[in-house]
């Protein structure tokens, strides 16, 4: 009763967007995103102060979440990017930084409120309404027939999280596996509704990145270790049978009630007598594997070893999934009624597999599966879990490439060449969008620079080592210029473009990023096919990290009062 | 242990501080407010019964407003933030007319307490003008101005000039509640949603009823997408994944069943005990009962089978066991569904849920036209899987489905009987945003303009004194209220009055941006002009024209940025019928106008504010306390 107090009137915030507290935590997040971006980021440690993990990282999907502020309105923005994240996986850091970066230029502009919101709501119609057409220049279509455009997308994933420490020559085996495992997991033949399969990941800690490797079937852990010579034996195919329940000889389900037991009922070996008579029944169906999601009684397990029957108990809920559509086994759960033979499931071949101190269980499945396991090592844990993340992302971002089969050009590219897009097609209709827009047109053009410029700041993020960023006067890709170099050597040093699609050559024109420039229309690669991009990105995640970033950012200029709840 | 003071002077104050947090976002410029919860969460909103809420005031006076603005803004779902600004302006007039004319027939002991009765005398006139004579000048002199929408005709055709208007009122009303950006998205979903629910040859009543009622099962939130993915899907979206695998059957029609208890028998309940081995005749053992349960399970699941069900629903977790014989038996179970999802699911298929496993009927079985798992968002183990259902609602069991309801839902029931019998195609609404305060923000929004629907198409009482009624309802004060009828002689001529028509029509809307308050300015004046003309000592004259006055601020605030335009749309105010500014609906003009008066009315009543001093040993106590010195001070 002591504890209830007097609810506290709430704190008030009036236009937030001027408030220094707020503009410093603003600053500062934006920075230290700006420093997490790209292959050569600069990684982030965090621990907390109750001395837990350490954890190394540079990805937003982990450090986001550590962030925490009392303020709420870094909280909004903070909230909206991850749960970009947790949809798409992808360009997470791509979209706070842009979404920071239009509230600070919106913000250093001087333009209403309601103005920006409007503007930037129109632009960004117009950018996605250029990445979705058909003559977008910085789109890339992707080819299932070869997985090099593939790979080059899971390669660009997994390069730019340096805090998995991989060399050029493991990323590229990461990335390889990752498109390997991605491609088990898509059904070869079946028509109608695809359902794709799954992936589970096996993390084992210390060994070299260069022996990870991927099985189509599924792997399970084997606690006590079995001779191996012991399954020659087996007949194929082998059944087995999946129990959903627990066989340690408790009843759960009978109700909330007391039993009451009297003396000498021995209710124990009467359970027991019972899962002995189940026992029989899988031996007499001639079962060679008894799985368990939870825990099988020692007697039990004793019977149908002595019976030559592997036991494999306490799998978990993570892999019945994944079990049951391998083996076409449905999962029992009844003690006393006969298993129906079709409940029964098929297992191609049982293999053992040693990895260090885990000794598992291979099934393979008797005709094509969509079940595979990737198994990952790495030389110790924190690299390892920072790989583990990365490869569920390059997975999912796989996955997206199903529904649209595109990518954007990496590097940056895309960022200067929408900004050029932009600039081009906003100079020549201003009369009529501003017109629409209900502003002035000098308004409607600071607002575009706003956009144009938040978009090249995302680009120059990528620079960490205080290089410059140029861009091209004809296709408007990304260049960069290497901190030593002078202006003069400029052609001979730049060598290719951010995402590798343009060489550099005496008769194209460069600026900097930072300059006006005149306008131009960005022209697209027409024909060579020969030229492939060494960097892309993924498509659905990059449009949605557009559109959640600028939404964000509207929200965010859109605030004028912050009432905050301090009981 | 009390301290008292006199809360006359400190009216306008409190409301002013509520009027400069409400105008952060009010009209056209304004923006939204964040605010965060006690429990961290944080919420964006722009919707005025949102932000005072959060306040968490503890001024006893700030707190009757925001519950006054609260309840108006549950009936109707709009106007909020206009009721704080008619309000703080009335209370201005009303001070500055009482201070100029402090009540001279009675004798006070100070000026004070003078300009108080006055002001008290002023609210009480006020109110009784309003409730006498308001909705006639409105339908004589402001409607005519407007235009009437017919349900019929909004229904009639997606694109008809009906279905504009209802369209462009709710894009009004979004760009109000959202901002600009996105409410013409929003609008053209609503009336999709609208067009989809419809039903033919009918009153709107029940459809927007029915949407109000149903509409926590009717959306889903989906976070991390942006707004414009939001979208209608056909069928019902149950807001859980599947417990056992989904079997793919093309079998046509799906049976499906409800269930609201546990499907295996639960042997023991609390309180139960269980004797094993007592000694008698027959040796029973525990294990023949749990053989029993799952035995009776069994029967259970192949019963249905011959039913031919291969859809489950239930409210409860099921055990293992359940699942595991459902799966061989090739039927999907969905366990843990929520009530709300349910009693939508029982209205549009027809079928009642069973609470007797071993009775199942024909009436019990519903019938499908599709289930599906659908994924919205693509991790599926992220709690936020769905599948849908689609019903057919040709079967007809109205017969039963009347038999189960209690009389005292009547309302509901005309709704629910009146859905089967149309055969509405359902259709749910995902509403995505990039968070979750967004999401909610969106929800809350959709809810309120049906509801703001809902107040616009009300069927109009045949009677005058039922259009009293209606008032009463919008606002839970009766007490106050009852208390001014009796009080004011002129009231009960109107009640009486067999002439008196409201004739003014549901589906009555408005150029938006003050039109309603600049008409209702003209009236009023040309009342009180006419009035003073034929020299008629009516107390209507002196309030007629304040009220006149402080309806003025409405619009002021609107054009507070360009008062250039607030004079051009003064002018203009007979013009045209224009939608250059957005539509609004006249009746929730009408019901927020009488709102607001019975707010101040309450509000000068209140004589004395007594502070007492409890230890304060519950938030409770404390509440009670203070509500019961607000009774005191109101009666």
């Amino acid at each position: 009763m002591s504890r209830l107090d007097k609810k506290s009137p709430s704190l008030c915030t009036d236009r937030p967007l001027d408030n220094t507290d707020i503009s410093n935590k603003l600053n500062l997040l934006r920075q230290l995103l700006k420093s997490c971006f790209g292959p050569t980021a600069r990684l982030k440690q965090v621990h907390n102060n109750i001395g837990g993990h350490v954890v190394t990282t540079s990805s937003s999907s982990v450090l986001l979440p550590v962030i925490s502020s009392s303020q709420p309105f870094i909280n909004l923005i903070k909230a909206s990017i991850l749960n970009h994240v947790s949809r798409f996986s992808d360009c997470g850091l791509f979209a706070a930084i842009f979404c920071l970066a239009l509230i600070e230029q919106a913000k250093r502009s001087g333009l209403r409120g309601n103005v920006s919101i409007r503007v930037n709501k129109h632009l960004l119609a117009l950018c996605s309404g250029y990445l979705q057409g058909e003559d977008c220049g910085c789109k890339v279509k992707l080819d299932f027939c070869s997985s090099h455009n593939l790979i080059t997308l899971a390669r660009s994933i997994v390069s730019s999280k340096p805090a998995c420490v991989l060399t050029e020559q493991e990323t590229l085996h990461i990335s390889k596996l990752a498109v390997q495992a991605f491609l088990l997991t898509v059904p070869c033949s079946s028509p109608g509704t695809v359902s794709l399969g799954k992936i589970v990941t096996v993390p084992v800690e210390g060994y070299s990145v260069l022996t990870s490797v991927v099985f189509p079937g599924l792997l399970v852990d084997m606690p006590d270790g079995l001779c191996l010579t012991k399954f020659d034996y087996l007949s194929n195919p082998i059944r087995m049978v999946l129990f959903s329940t627990s066989l340690a000889g408790d009843l759960s389900d009978l109700g909330d009630g007391m039993i009451e037991v009297h003396a000498g009922v021995d209710t124990e070996s009467q359970i027991l007598d019972q899962l002995l008579e189940l026992g029989k029944q899988v031996v007499d169906d001639e079962v060679k594997l008894f799985v368990c999601q939870k825990v099988v009684h020692p007697v039990l397990q004793q019977y149908l070893r002595s019976h030559g029957i592997i036991v494999v108990e306490r799998v978990g809920i993570t892999i019945m999934e994944p079990l049951t559509q391998l083996t076409d086994a449905q999962p029992v759960a009844t003690l006393h009624t006969k298993i129906p033979s079709k409940a029964y499931g098929k297992v191609r071949e049982l293999s053992m597999k040693q990895f260090g101190s885990k000794t598992m269980l291979h099934l393979q499945p008797l005709g094509e599966s969509v079940i595979c396991t990737l198994l990952l090592c790495h030389r110790n844990e924190t690299m390892l879990s920072e790989l583990k993340v990365v490869c569920q992302k390059t997975e999912h971002v796989l996955r997206l490439t199903l529904r649209e089969p595109s990518a954007l050009l990496g590097g940056g590219c895309t960022e200067t060449h929408l900004a050029a897009y932009v600039r081009h097609k906003s100079k020549n209709e201003a009369p009529e969008a501003a017109s629409v827009l209900g502003c002035s047109q000098t308004e409607y053009l600071l607002g575009v620079e706003v956009f144009c410029r938040s978009l090249e700041f995302v680009a120059k993020a990528l620079q960490h080592d205080g290089g410059n960023s140029l861009i091209d006067l004809t296709h408007a890709h990304h260049w960069t210029l290497p901190a030593d170099v002078l202006e003069e050597h400029m052609e001979d040093s730049l060598g290719f473009c951010g995402c590798g699609l343009v060489e550099s050559s005496p008769s194209r024109k460069w600026t900097f990023l930072d300059t006006k420039y005149t306008e131009f229309l960005p022209l697209a690669l027409v024909g060579d096919s020969r030229v492939q991009p060494r960097v892309l990105d993924s498509f659905t995640a990059k449009l949605s990290a557009l559109q959640v970033a600028t939404e964000t950012a509207n929200l965010a200029l859109d605030v004028r009062y912050i009432i905050q709840d301090v009981n | 242990m009390c301290s008292f003071f006199c809360p006359f002077m400190s009216h306008g104050s409190v409301v002013g501080v509520l009027e400069a947090v409400i105008l952060r976002s009010f009209g056209p410029e304004g923006g939204q407010v964040l605010f965060t919860r006690d429990t961290g969460q944080a919420m964006l909103s722009r919707s005025g019964t949102h932000i005072l809420r959060a306040l968490h005031l503890e001024h006893p006076l700030a707190r009757m407003v925001v519950e006054c603005v609260w309840k108006h803004s549950t009936v109707t779902g709009d106007g909020s933030k206009t009721f704080i600004l008619l309000l703080a302006s009335l209370l201005r007039k009303i001070h500055t007319t009482a201070s100029r004319e402090p009540h001279v027939s009675h004798s006070y002991n100070s000026l004070e307490a003078a300009e108080a009765a006055t002001a008290r005398h002023l609210a009480d006139k006020l109110l009784a003008f309003a409730l006498k004579e308001l909705d006639d000048l409105i339908a004589m002199e402001v409607a005519p101005h407007g235009r009437c929408v017919s349900w019929e005709d909004f229904t009639a055709e997606m694109h008809s000039p009906a279905n504009h208007y209802v369209q462009k009122l709710l894009a009004s009303f979004f760009h109000m509640r959202l901002g600009y950006v996105h409410c013409a998205f929003i609008s053209e979903l609503t009336c999709e949603l609208l067009n989809h629910w419809k039903c033919i040859d009918n009153l709107p009543y029940f459809a927007l009823q029915f949407l109000k009622d149903n509409f926590p099962a009717i959306h889903t939130p989906v976070s991390g997408f942006p707004i414009t993915s939001s979208r209608l899907i056909e069928g019902q979206v149950i807001h859980r994944d599947f417990a056992t695998p989904y079997p793919q059957t093309d079998h046509q029609p799906i049976k499906a069943v409800v269930f609201t208890g546990y499907l295996q028998p639960r042997l023991l309940n609390t309180g139960d005990v269980l004797e094993v081995g007592c000694g008698g005749t027959e040796e029973r053992s525990i294990v023949d009962f749990s053989a029993w349960t799952e035995r009776s399970l069994q029967c259970l699941i192949a019963n249905l089978q011959s039913l031919g069900v291969s859809v489950l629903l239930s409210v409860v977790k099921q055990s293992a066991a359940v699942l595991a014989l459902a799966t061989q038996a090739e039927m999907c179970f969905v366990d843990c569904v929520s009530e709300d999802e349910l009693s939508l699911f029982a209205q549009l298929s027809g079928a009642t849920p069973i609470s007797d496993c071993w009775r199942i009927e024909p009436e019990h079985i519903a019938e499908l036209t599709f289930c599906r798992p659908i994924l919205l968002g693509p991790h599926r183990y992220e709690n936020m899987p769905f599948f849908s259902l689609t019903c057919k609602a040709t079967h007809l069991h109205a017969k039963n489905y009347l038999g189960t309801i209690h009389t005292s839902h009547l309302q509901t029931l005309v709704a629910d009987v009146f859905i089967i019998r149309v055969k509405v195609k359902p259709y749910s609404l995902i509403i995505c945003g990039s968070g979750e305060g967004q999401t909610d923000q969106y929800a809350c929004a959709f809810q309120d303009a049906i509801r703001m629907l809902f107040t616009t198409w009300e069927p109009i009482p045949a009677t005058g004194t039922t259009a009293a009624k209606r008032t009463v309802q919008s606002d839970k004060r009766t007490s106050s209220y009852t208390h001014v009828l009796t009080d004011s002689s002129t009231c009960t001529s109107s009640n009486l009055n067999p002439l008196h028509k409201c004739v003014l029509q549901p589906g009555c809307i408005m150029p938006a941006g003050g039109t309603f308050e600049f008409l209702l300015h003209h009236a009023l004046l040309k009342l009180s002009h006419s009035c003073s003309a034929s020299n008629d000592t009516n107390i209507g004259v002196p309030v007629s024209r304040l009220l006149a006055s402080a309806l003025l601020s409405v619009p002021k605030q609107i054009y507070s940025h360009s008062p250039g335009q607030f004079l051009q749309t003064r002018t203009r105010h007979n013009a045209i019928f224009t939608q250059d500014m957005g539509l609004e609906s006249v009746s929730c003009k009408y019901e927020l106008l009488l709102a607001v008066l019975q707010c101040v009315t309450s509000l000068l009543r209140v004589d004395t504010i007594l502070r007492t001093h409890t230890a304060l040993h519950t938030q409770s106590l404390a509440d009670t306390s203070w509500e019961s010195t607000e009774d005191e001070a109101e009666n």
